[in-house]
Formats: C-alpha cells, sequence, structure tokens
C-alpha cells in the first residue's frame, strides 16, 4: 500500500501563518529550486515501503538536511540519488540531466559516508587521487588538485600519512576533500558527523557548512540530529515513515511546523491536548484539562486537537492580556542546563508535558510550588490529532 | 595472516602490546603434542635423508637432482600443483564472492554446495570422478551429444581427468580464506569508488582486489602446499601415467625400500612447499601499503 498514507503534507491543517513569519524565517532562496530534483520516487524493500511518492526540489548551492530518526527512508533516498540503489519508480535529475538510469559511477556525485570509507591501504593523498585517477586527469593537474583540496581542509600537512594513523576529524576532512575534488555536481553527506565527539562536531560543523558554502557545492545532509539540521541546513527536510512532513527554512519549521510529528522532533515543546469548541475569523477556543487556551487556527468545532507551545516562548507570571493564554500548574522540576534553565510542570494528561525556558533560574522558585504561566495566543500551534 | 580491512573504528595503537600475558602459556599443550607428532619424524626424516647404506652422504639428493627423470617428476608435481592453485583461483575468486555477498538462504544453500563436498572422502569423490569420465559416463556423453565428438573418448588416467579431479577436491580450500576476506570488506569502500567516477573494472582492481589479496594469498599458499603433496588423487585418477613427488616417496618406501631416496625426495617437497607458504606471507605484509 505506497499511496495509502498521505494526509496532505501541504495542505490544510488551517494555520494562518501571520505574513511577516514565514519570509522572515525562511532561508534565502535561490533563483531556481530545481537543479536536483527527485519526483515521485518510490522504494520498496521486499514488502516494506521505504520511500512513497517522494518529491524534493534542490537549489543550486543549496544545503538541505535529510532529518528523521533511524528507519526513516533519508538513507534510502541518499542512496537513490547517488545511484548506490535503484529506485522502483519516480525520476532523478540533476541540472536538468536524467540521472534515473544511470550508473553511480557515471553520475558524478560525490558522497560522504558515515565512517568515511577512507580506502585502508592508500594514503591520504592517493585516496583524495583516487577519483581523479579513475577518470584519468593528468598526472600534474592530480598533483595540483590534491594539494589544493588538502588545503582546503587543511590536511596539507598528511598528504602522505596512511588513513589508519589519522584521527576521526582528520579522516573526515580527507573524506571530504576526496569527494569535492571531482567536482561533483551534488555531494551528499551521509550522518558525517556522528562519529565525532561533540566538541569537534561542532566546530566540523560551522567549518562544513562554510566549505560548501564558499564552493557553492549543492549539498544533501543526511542526520537525525536535529541540531545540526539547524545548525547547518539551508533548509531541513523532515522525514517520516518515507515521506517528507515539511520542507523549510530552520527557522520556519521550527516556529511554524506543519505537523504535530514535526514539532514534535525539532527542538522541545510544550503538548497539551483539548477540543475545539468554536471558532471565529481564523482563531479557535480550546478546552483543556488546564482551562480554555486560544490559538490562530480555524477547526470545526469538536476536533481534536494538539496545542503546541514552544518553552522559551512561554514566560512566568500572571498576565490580564487578551492576546494571552494563561495557566497555572504545579512545578515538578528545575531542569539547569547552563545557559539555560528548564521548568518542568505538571501536566493534567498522560502524554502531555508543559516545559518553560528560562535564561536564568528565578531565585525564588521551589519544587512543588503553584506556578502561572502565560504565552501568546500567535505562538499556540494547533495540530488535530486522529 | 590477518586481514587488513577496514571497519571504520579508528583504533590507537597502544604501548605495551608485547607484554607478556598468561594466555600464552595456553598454547603449550598443542605445542608440545606437535613436538612429538611433527617435528621429530621431521628430523628423524631429515636424518635418513643424509644417510644411506654407506653412512652419511648426499647420495639421496644427487640421485634425486641429477636424474632427468626424478627432475621430472618434480617438475610434474610443480606442474600439478600450478594449475591447481591457478584453477582454484580463477573459479573459487568469484564464488567466494558470491558467497560473501549472498543473503538468507541462497547463502545457505552456497555454503552447502561449496562445503559438503569436503565431508566426502577423497577416495569415494575420486572414484566418483572416475565414473563419470568413463567411456559411458556423463562428460562424454554430453560431449558427444553437442557435437565436440564422435564416438565417446577416453578420459580416464588422462591429465584432464587428474586436473579435473584435483580442481574438484581443493577448491573449497580456495575458497574459504578468500571468502572470509571479502565478508570483511566494507561495501562502502566499493560504493565510495563508484561515486568517484570509478567504473567496475577500476574498483576491482583498485580497491577489492588489494584489499582482499591476504585471503588470495592464504588460499593459494594452502591450495599449493597441499596440491603439490597430493598423494590419493593422482594416484588414483592418473596413477602411473603421472607420477608425483610422493607417488615416488611411496614407491621408494614401500616397493624399492630405497629410505634414502624417500627421505630426500621428501625434504625437497618439503623445501618447495615452505618456500611457497614464506614467500606468500611476505607477499602480504610488503606491498606498498602505508604505515604497515
Amino acid at each position: 500500500m505506497p499511496r495509502s498514507v498521505a494526509p496532505g503534507r501541504d495542505s490544510t491543517f488551517g494555520v494562518t501563518l501571520p505574513a511577516t513569519a514565514s519570509t522572515e524565517l525562511s532561508a534565502p532562496a535561490s533563483e531556481s529550486r530545481h537543479y536536483l530534483d527527485v519526483a515521485a520516487v518510490t522504494k520498496h524493500f521486499g514488502s516494506t515501503v521505504v520511500l512513497s511518492d517522494l518529491t524534493l526540489a534542490v537549489g543550486q548551492g543549496e544545503l538541505i538536511s535529510l532529518l528523521g530518526p533511524s528507519g526513516c527512508g533519508k538513507t534510502t533516498l541518499l542512496r537513490l540519488i547517488a545511484g548506490l540503489l535503484t529506485l522502483d519508480s519516480g525520476t532523478i535529475s540533476v541540472s536538468g540531466r536524467d540521472l534515473t538510469r544511470v550508473a553511480a559511477h557515471r553520475r558524478n556525485i560525490g558522497i560522504v559516508f558515515q565512517n568515511y570509507a577512507l580506502f585502508p591501504h592508500l594514503s591520504v593523498a592517493d585516496n583524495v587521487a583516487f577519483g581523479l585517477r579513475a577518470q584519468r586527469v593528468p598526472r600534474v593537474e592530480i598533483e595540483e588538485r590534491v594539494r589544493a583540496a588538502l588545503a582546503l581542509v587543511r590536511m596539507e600537512g598528511f598528504a602522505g600519512r596512511a588513513v589508519s594513523a589519522l584521527s576521526g576529524g582528520q579522516q573526515q576532512r580527507t573524506a571530504v576533500a576526496r569527494a569535492i575534488v571531482v567536482k561533483p555536481s551534488l555531494l551528499l553527506l551521509d550522518e558525517p558527523f556522528s562519529a565525532l565527539d561533540r566538541k569537534l562536531r561542532e566546530t566540523m560543523q560551522i567549518e562544513m557548512r562554510h566549505l560548501l558554502r564558499d564552493l557553492r557545492i549543492t549539498s544533501l545532509f543526511v542526520t537525525h540530529d536535529q541540531d545540526e539540521a539547524l545548525v547547518i541546513s539551508d533548509r531541513i527536510a523532515v522525514i517520516n515513515e518515507g515521506r517528507i512532513e515539511h520542507l523549510g527554512g530552520p527557522g520556519e519549521v521550527y516556529a511554524r511546523p506543519k505537523t504535530l510529528y514535526v514539532m514534535e522532533f525539532i527542538g522541545q515543546s510544550t503538548r497539551i491536548a483539548g477540543r475545539v469548541t468554536s471558532g471565529a475569523q481564523g482563531t479557535v477556543s480550546i478546552d483543556t484539562p488546564l482551562g480554555r487556551l486560544s490559538a490562530p487556527a480555524s477547526y470545526p468545532p469538536g476536533t481534536a486537537v494538539v496545542v503546541g507551545v514552544r518553552p522559551e516562548a512561554i514566560l512566568l507570571g500572571e498576565g490580564r492580556e487578551a492576546e494571552f493564554n494563561h495557566i497555572r500548574a504545579k512545578l515538578l522540576d528545575i531542569v539547569f542546563f547552563g545557559s539555560k534553565t528548564v521548568l518542568i510542570l505538571a501536566s493534567a494528561v498522560p502524554g502531555d508535558r508543559i516545559l518553560v525556558e528560562l535564561a536564568r533560574r528565578p531565585p525564588s522558585l521551589e519544587v512543588g510550588a503553584d506556578v502561572a504561566v502565560r504565552w501568546r495566543v500567535d505562538d499556540s500551534m494547533v495540530f488535530p490529532v486522529r | 595472516m590477518t586481514a587488513t580491512v577496514h571497519t571504520g573504528d579508528r583504533t590507537t595503537v597502544k604501548e605495551g602490546r608485547a607484554r607478556f600475558d598468561g594466555k600464552a602459556l595456553l598454547v603449550l599443550p598443542g605445542l608440545a603434542f606437535m613436538a612429538v607428532a611433527f617435528a621429530v619424524p621431521l628430523l628423524l626424516l631429515i636424518g635418513d635423508s643424509f644417510t644411506g647404506g654407506k653412512g652419511v652422504s648426499l647420495d639421496g639428493y644427487r640421485k634425486v637432482l641429477a636424474d632427468d627423470y626424478y627432475v621430472g617428476i618434480i617438475r610434474n608435481s610443480l606442474q600439478l600443483a600450478l594449475i591447481t592453485t591457478v584453477g582454484t583461483l580463477l573459479l573459487g575468486y568469484p564464488a567466494a564472492f558470491a558467497l560473501a555477498r549472498a543473503r538468507g538462504n541462497l547463502q545457505i544453500v552456497l555454503f552447502a554446495l561449496i562445503f559438503l563436498p569436503l565431508t566426502v572422502s577423497v577416495i569415494v569423490k575420486t572414484f566418483g570422478i572416475a565414473i563419470i569420465m568413463g567411456r559411458n559416463g556423463i562428460i562424454n556423453w554430453l560431449l558427444v551429444n553437442l557435437g565436440f565428438i564422435e564416438r565417446p573418448i577416453r578420459l580416464v588416467f588422462t591429465e584432464f581427468n587428474l586436473y579435473f579431479g584435483m580442481l574438484n577436491v581443493f577448491l573449497p580450500f580456495m575458497i574459504l580464506p578468500i571468502y572470509s576476506v571479502i565478508r570483511m570488506l566494507d561495501t562502502r569502500l566499493t560504493d565510495a569508488g563508484a561515486s568517484l567516477g570509478a567504473g567496475p573494472v577500476y574498483v576491482f582492481t583498485r580497491i577489492t582486489l588489494p584489499l582482499t589479496m591476504p585471503g588470495v594469498i592464504a588460499g593459494v599458499s594452502l591450495v599449493f602446499s597441499i596440491s603439490v603433496a597430493a598423494y590419493v588423487t593422482p594416484s588414483l585418477l592418473i596413477g602411473d601415467r603421472f607420477m608425483t613427488m610422493s607417488q615416488v616417496m611411496a614407491k621408494a618406501y614401500l616397493n624399492i625400500r630405497d629410505f634414502q631416496l624417500g627421505a630426500s625426495m621428501a625434504v625437497i617437497m618439503l623445501v618447495i612447499a615452505a618456500a611457497v607458504v614464506f614467500a606468500s606471507s611476505f607477499l602480504v605484509r610488503s606491498p606498498g601499503q602505508p604505515g604497515r
């Protein structure tokens, strides 16, 4: 049943975006978003549908993250684009050239693998030169380009080293140099940072973003790490069960997720279940165990929904203003993260949660206290639930 | 002989590797057994090769190395071992590859097909080959019906028969070590090669083959050293028409009772086999692998 599930990914959840929000938050749009065109791609493994009717258009020079949990099909999509797997239906083209039936080695699509897949029997320089030699580039030019590529990733001093003698970060740089030296039309990166420790990972993410921007290489990152996706990409494709749930700039997918799944997957959030009671002029009232909430949405009365709020949108204290939602709840825990403090409040319904993010821990607050919080009606996200 | 295959983990070699470990003592029982069962008889054999009826002499070696008949026999053995080794390599590498890349039930079936014959005694197998090679055997039937020949030809006790049988007996010994190395080979390495624009042949010669070389060399030295010493299969499949070193040894001991001749031949064979094994393990270590 390849097509049975697709409850309109773009379609109307009736969320009316404030006119400014989407333009402000989305990434710089590139001239044409049809450099890489993945059209209606479907892939089964046996009876399992891994990708169903997936469409993705990427502009030249864009950095796109394919974000999703393991098993969502993101790596399969990457391998299909690279030509390492054959698709069941659909087409893939780069720069107008249909690659659907083209062999992997004729696609000119570079890959940086999760484990880097460096050739263990070759030196750093020979690894980088591999693609140029395979493509019969003249020897003098190979030397020059290998040197330049190694310089680009700051590995000049390691040309003669065995790859087994490199640290994780150096291996990754080598893998990147090897992939970009052949001037690929597209670069695919499969969880390229997951093997690095946290500090190095953050440095490498920024470094990689600058490098790929400067070289204007259109790139697709596969990752399950939402922070990585937010840091690196121009746009993020949130993938769930073989479909793209939301494709948008990091700011947009964070602030205006199209589905509950996207909201839950990216960042922290408060979620409160309720039922729509009435609605008028794009604002609905929702009955919840914590009281009545308002949100910018249009659903018929009786619809079961979840209200979502980002933790940093929630403020401590009472307020009278009509443009705020107010609730009171018991403080369960205070979690200190260094640069921020998160309050966890008791929610009435299992599965619900209330998170408040503060820059500083308020000195007077104690666990067990009854806390009043509020947030702007406009900051409330509403998702229907089945 | 370990496979040098990239597994993705970064290992930093720490010092203190050479520190004595009590576990090394576990080798002692096996070592003691080999001393009694192998080293002592071997020394006696070497002693025999230098002692004849007239006391200490080199007569045995002189007889073997100066006589065209015996030199021809050494050549026969080397030729047999070489053809068997090359043949099993050419048949075995693709088979090992298929075996390593097969999944699920297919792999079980392939495994059975390749390794079940190992459970059948060499004598039974060899007689089986004699049967299919007979005038009314399946090979002749095939050749006649496919129009290659007019009437059945003699295959039994021919060199064709011998090589056919040798390949059959020794193929699994080539497949097993190559299979175990290919199985360890990270398929992402060949994927990476393809993504860099390298075609299948380039990827095979520059990535797959160099990285599976340890398995190839293990298989080659294994098959060569046991096929150069093969006795049962050549005796049954071709007999006296194609004398090998092993057959001469057997005759020297059992028929003409010239122990010095038999022992000299045995030592020469041992030297050849050992040379091949040492050369192989040297090759495994040396070929321009940086930092290894």
